[in-house]
């Protein structure tokens, strides 16, 4: 494997970042010859297994180390590169890096349209443009930071045009106690602890249902964060919000889904145990329409 | 839970789960944390909440749209060759790199 690695990466004319720095400047843009610096590259194999952690943490957008859940283990090996547009080698690449994150981004996406056409339509339009981009795309920095950033726009930009959901920035002007739930929780630790507990029996199902009814721009932040795991400065880089929002729209996402799954525990007498996975429905749905509904009323309220 | 440093530690539980405090703000929360079981279940519920999200947020796109992404990639790129090709013979003085 690390063999086989090395030579794909010498074929493809590696370099760390450590390398050049030098040529930092001109590498995106002008440099119409990765190769004229071979020479100093014939060590990268040997370099990238111990720096490749520090690689993550060097692109310029999307620089914090615990942001950097690099693209798994697997294809990061080519550390600084980019490639000049139209080289035969990016397509191969892409396919290698890019495509395994397409459950993920179909899974966001999902999460985005909440229906499969919107949804595939959305990820393939996300793969075609990050193919078109690939070439400046820096190895070794963030792939799915960069592939959520294309996704995140083209879904603000098109998507989300066409569905009528009421913006957040409305629901973001909003006191806690108007979004619902904001201090109903804070009651006991004992209440607390069996809440806990009730989400841990909560099957898979509706926790996923409870999402979808969570205000768009919450939604995504919450799944951004608590899902894909990304700092905060990413998500505010990706959604291109001011830190404190991605903050607020957190936590109060997370408040309306717990109210959401605090009334499904109640109906249903979690932790009375259920099999995750199974979704009873009917209930759920209902709920959710009386959550969406209170969600309409209170957007109402704001006049827009 | 006037002020023995709930508030605060409240405030700041989010970002205490994801990493997102600095070390000492992280220890306050810490130390608080020890000895406050209101906060403590708060995080208890935060965490359980993410377990769960990720649970239920798992989800395999179908092959058949994985091979139909591939293969709008791969058109793309046979487009972009025969693009490249076509300017490369439209003016072959500047090849397509210099350009």
């Amino acid at each position: 494997m690390a063999v086989a690695l090395m030579s794909r990466v010498d074929a493809r004319t590696l370099h760390l970042d450590s390398l050049t720095m030098n040529d930092d400047d001109t590498r995106d843009d002008l440099d119409p010859d990765p190769r004229t610096a071979d020479g100093a590259r014939d060590v990268d194999g040997a370099l990238d297994e111990d720096t490749r952690d520090d690689a993550d943490a060097d692109e310029a957008e999307v620089d914090d180390d615990s942001a950097a859940e690099a693209p798994a283990d697997d294809d990061d090996e080519l550390v600084g590169e980019t490639f000049e547009a139209g080289d035969p080698a990016l397509r191969g690449l892409f396919e290698e890096q890019a495509l395994p994150y397409l459950d993920q981004l179909y899974a966001a996406a999902m999460r985005m349209t909440r229906n499969p056409a919107d949804a595939q339509d959305l990820v393939q339009e996300t793969f075609v443009k990050a193919f078109a981009a690939f070439h400046r795309f820096r190895q070794g920095t963030n792939l799915k930071a960069w592939l959520y950033r294309i996704q995140t726009n083209l879904y603000i930009n098109s998507y989300r045009r066409k569905q009528r959901e009421p913006y957040a920035n409305a629901l973001d002007d909003l006191e806690d106690w108007q979004v619902g739930g904001a201090e109903s929780t804070t009651s006991q630790a004992d209440h607390r602890s069996a809440e806990a507990a009730a989400i841990d029996l909560m099957p898979s199902s509706t926790v996923k249902d409870a999402l979808q009814q969570v205000p768009e721009d919450f939604r995504m932040v919450v799944y951004l964060a608590d899902v894909e795991g990304f700092a905060y400065r990413e998500i505010a880089e990706i959604m291109k919000t001011p830190i404190g929002t991605v903050m607020s729209r957190l936590h109060r996402g997370r408040r309306i889904l717990r109210e959401l799954l605090g009334d499904y525990a109640r109906e249903h007498g979690i932790g009375a145990a259920q099999e995750p996975g199974d979704d009873p429905g009917a209930t759920t749905a209902s709920r959710a329409g009386a959550a969406r509904a209170k969600q309409t009323k209170t957007t109402k309220g704001t006049g827009r | 839970m006037t002020d023995c440093g709930c508030e605060r530690a409240k405030l700041e539980l989010d970002e205490y789960l994801h990493d997102e405090l600095g070390a000492d703000e992280a220890r306050m929360i810490r130390e608080h944390l020890d000895g406050c079981r209101d906060c403590e279940t708060e995080l208890e519920v935060s965490r359980s909440l993410v377990a769960a999200l990720k649970r239920g947020c798992r989800e395999k796109a179908p092959d058949a749209f994985r091979e139909q992404v591939l293969s709008a990639v791969r058109d793309m790129c046979a487009r972009h060759a025969d693009d490249e090709a076509a300017a490369a013979s439209a003016a072959s003085t500047v090849t397509p790199e210099i350009a």
